[in-house]
């Protein structure tokens, strides 16, 4: 199971919901990222997903967050530096995207 | 490994394809001021190349592919989609200004005023082999006009497997299929009116119909649009237009009357 890898909080006072991932994610479980992308999109017009825990990371999961951004406002927590921020900067995402850094 | 590898600019129907695809997407996008389609296979020797082109997305892409950078390469590079908002200025490509476009094609002058943003999506359709459908915008692009050229890119995707799987049909089928897809629309926007009922309940409706009046379901959904409407149904000018022939027109006329008549589902 890997429930515990993508966790939704509910939206909290006048915060959005917050998408937690942790590990890796690509091809294998992006579909699973997705889903809960969508859920906490699904009633909320701005969602945070917090990549700050995200080991590895590929195109599949640049995808799956252009594709929530689309129709939702996105923000994203990342850490300072790592492949996350440097494929972040390359796709772009993190100009239609606003983003946060934790160290 | 195979001597030779299936190369998609050899294919003039694949091509005519792709030409339409980007036309559909031109329709979509109606902000685009450039659109292309670009191939790059590792196993052939050669660089990656445009293989089919609108406005002026050929001499954009060619110029980032001669060195300046830019979107298209980017995303060859690193397999991710590639998003700009303002082409001329983004700091990832210091190169790719209007002034070096303005140099290289003074022809295309206006246009280059009136470039802003810029996405590439590429896909991958053979092993090493990758494609990517891109398009330059006189708006910035947003994250929808990404999602948007993913859907384009699987098409397009598609198209390549297929045909690279030697399947000559293949084509055909998917032209007929951009053909359709309005008529189908149509028709399930009505059965959904007539019987209340969501997308999905209506398209199995039609194709429950073409199963059992052993008909063709494209052309069952142009016979019921022309039937309930009494006009010709709206499909694209370009391309064979879709006429049902008398029995798929009776087919729907009953399909119809059927449900006209049946008491709504609960």
């Amino acid at each position: 199971m890997t429930n515990s890898q993508f966790r939704l909080s509910a939206a909290e006072a006048e915060l959005p919901p917050v998408v937690t991932a942790s590990g890796d994610i690509d091809l294998a479980n992006v579909n699973e990222f997705s889903d809960v992308l969508n859920g906490a999109a699904a009633d909320s017009d701005a969602i945070t997903v917090d990549l700050s825990d995200v080991s590895y990371c590929d195109s599949a999961a640049v995808r799956a967050l252009f594709a929530v951004a689309a129709t939702t406002k996105l923000g994203l927590i990342v850490p300072t530096t790592g492949p996350i921020t440097t494929l972040l900067s390359i796709s772009g995402l993190d100009r239609v995207a606003t983003v946060a850094t934790r160290d | 490994m195979a001597p030779s590898h299936f190369q998609p600019r050899k294919h003039p129907q694949l091509v005519a394809l792709m030409q339409r695809i980007l036309e559909r997407m031109q329709s979509d996008l109606l902000d685009a001021v450039g659109l292309a389609i670009i191939v790059y296979d590792k196993r052939n020797d050669e660089r990656p190349s445009v293989l089919a082109a609108q406005g002026v997305g050929a001499e954009l892409v060619e110029a980032q592919l001669a060195g300046i950078g830019g979107p298209v390469p980017d995303a060859i590079a690193h397999q991710v989609p590639v998003l700009s908002l303002d082409l001329w200025t983004d700091d990832r490509w210091p190169e790719l200004t209007l002034a070096a476009m303005r140099d290289r094609s003074p022809q295309h002058q206006s246009s280059w005023e009136q470039v802003h943003g810029a996405a590439a999506v590429p896909g991958v359709w053979a092993d090493e082999a990758t494609v990517v459908v891109c398009c330059t915008l006189s708006q910035p692009a947003s994250a929808a006009t990404v999602a948007s050229l993913f859907n384009y890119e699987q098409l397009v995707s598609a198209a390549l497997i297929t045909t690279a799987a030697e399947n000559a049909t293949a084509i055909e089928d998917i032209i007929t299929v951009l053909q359709s897809r309005g008529a189908i629309e149509q028709a399930k926007g009505a059965l959904m009116g007539l019987v209340r009922c969501d997308a999905e309940h209506a398209w199995s409706m039609l194709r429950r119909a073409s199963q059992e009046f052993n008909v063709k379901l494209r052309d069952l959904a142009v016979a019921l649009v022309e039937h309930i409407s009494g006009a010709p149904a709206e499909q694209p000018d370009t391309g064979t237009p879709i006429t049902p022939d008398n029995r798929t027109r009776e087919a729907a006329g009953l399909m119809w009357a059927a449900l006209s008549e049946a008491p709504l589902p609960q």
